[in-house]
């Protein structure tokens, strides 16, 4: 670890006739950034506070929250190198807890911005989801929701989305039969299973059943 | 290792009882006790009535809900080895089974007497453990962090925020998007005008 900011480069270049010769040094400057606190090498376990909870941060304005997403994400690349590192030396991580707490609370920042999205969004257009879509058939007559594409040409010159088909012929009706009758033996299953086990625990527990008669 | 997630399936030889072992699915039936209505938590001390050690009174220390279970510290154990290895026959300990919630009954604070426990509402509205016989309330145990942190005692680190600067409120409600307020505080002036697409 320490070998990286110790490094100094010197590169020589071959002087034409009226350069001198051409040092230059690495740019080392910020790399400190991905390791953490000097003290703290070598330490078992590091203090860490807890993560940031979403009601504290859905009180943070927009500038706020876009600077504590980036603090959070250089810790998080400090922690990855960290991890990595002791991977490499066959040594544990000093607490690991931390990597789980900085990524608790970028996820809860993105929580919380795609609320606020959702929320101008559905007083603006009356939309909830960013990407508009519908329930469209495919070639095997299933029905399943289908969010648009952003493309840079026309649908009538996209050859490829010209071979997608959005409808099914009339023998895949025989299948989509079968397929219900499937899924209703399925349900009439797990209803039976159900009743069953029901059976079984007002047998072994008798109150259950008397409060099940009551209401 | 086997293949499957279980202990021993008996496929190669027999079935190993006792440590480990998971009933096969379907066969173990639970009494459905409602999550509002769990009257047990880590902590309490019960008193045991029935089984080995009937009419004693221990603290719990574990509750397994899915299986209305409660470990009890010290009481209904069994002894086995610990940490066997080839040489060493191991370390001989009492290890506590798990007990019903229908074994188990809650104690009177003041009367140290087992008592039927049923969950009231307070004058302020709060929601309390009552102890049907005398009408005394059972108060919770305190409950303690999972990372042993405890917070009245905790000292602020170099990377942690302070508390009135963590719940210190800024945000103002507007009708421009995350990324239109960032770039009015950034000074970013997007000019550009996106190139036509099309969605579909």
């Amino acid at each position: 670890v320490l070998f990286f900011l110790s490094y100094i480069n010197l590169v020589k270049v071959e002087p034409l006739h009226q350069l001198k010769f051409l040092h230059t040094t690495l740019s080392r400057r910020g790399l400190e950034e991905f390791f953490d606190d000097p003290r703290n090498w070598g330490e078992k376990t590091v203090k860490s506070g807890d993560a940031w909870n979403i009601k504290q941060l859905r009180g943070k304005s927009s500038e706020d929250l876009h600077k504590l997403w980036y603090v959070l994400l250089k810790e998080k690349n400090m922690l990855l190198t960290l991890e990595q590192e002791s991977k490499r030396q066959l040594r544990p991580m000093p607490s690991p807890e931390r990597l789980e707490k900085v990524e608790k609370s970028m996820k809860n920042i993105d929580l919380v911005v795609r609320e606020r999205e959702i929320a101008l969004r559905l007083l603006q257009t009356g939309h909830e989801k960013p990407v508009p879509g519908e329930w469209r058939h495919d070639f095997l007559g299933r029905t399943y929701w289908y969010t648009y594409k952003e493309w840079p040409i026309p649908w009538y010159l996209n050859k490829r989305h010209k071979r997608k088909k959005f409808y099914y012929l009339p023998h895949v009706n025989h299948f989509i039969r079968l397929r219900l009758e499937k899924s209703l033996r399925r349900r009439a299953r797990r209803q039976n299973l159900e009743r069953t086990r029901r059976k079984v625990l007002e047998r072994k527990f008798p109150h259950l059943a008397i409060k099940s008669q009551s209401q | 290792m086997h293949p499957c997630g279980r202990p021993s399936s008996g496929r190669w030889g027999g079935r190993r009882r006792g440590r480990d072992t998971t009933p096969p699915p379907g066969s173990v039936f639970v009494e459905p006790i409602a999550k509002e209505d769990w009257k047990v938590f880590r902590g309490d001390t019960v008193q045991v009535l029935a089984g080995k050690d009937a009419g004693k009174q221990g603290m719990v220390t574990q509750v397994v809900r899915a299986r209305n279970w409660v470990v009890v510290e010290g009481l209904n154990t069994h002894y086995r080895y610990v940490n066997r290895t080839a040489k060493y026959t191991g370390t001989y300990i009492a290890s506590e089974a798990p007990l019903l919630l229908s074994q188990i009954s809650l104690v009177d604070p003041e009367d140290r007497k087992p008592t039927e426990v049923e969950w009231r509402y307070t004058e302020e509205g709060e929601r309390v453990r009552v102890s049907l016989r005398s009408g005394r309330i059972i108060p919770l145990p305190l409950q303690q962090r999972r990372d042993g942190i405890v917070p009245e005692q905790w000292i602020d680190g170099p990377k942690d925020t302070a508390v009135e600067d963590a719940l210190d409120k800024t945000y103002l409600p507007s009708l421009k998007t995350f990324e239109e307020e960032i770039m009015d505080a950034m000074g970013i002036v997007e000019t550009r005008r996106p190139k036509k697409s099309y969605w579909y």
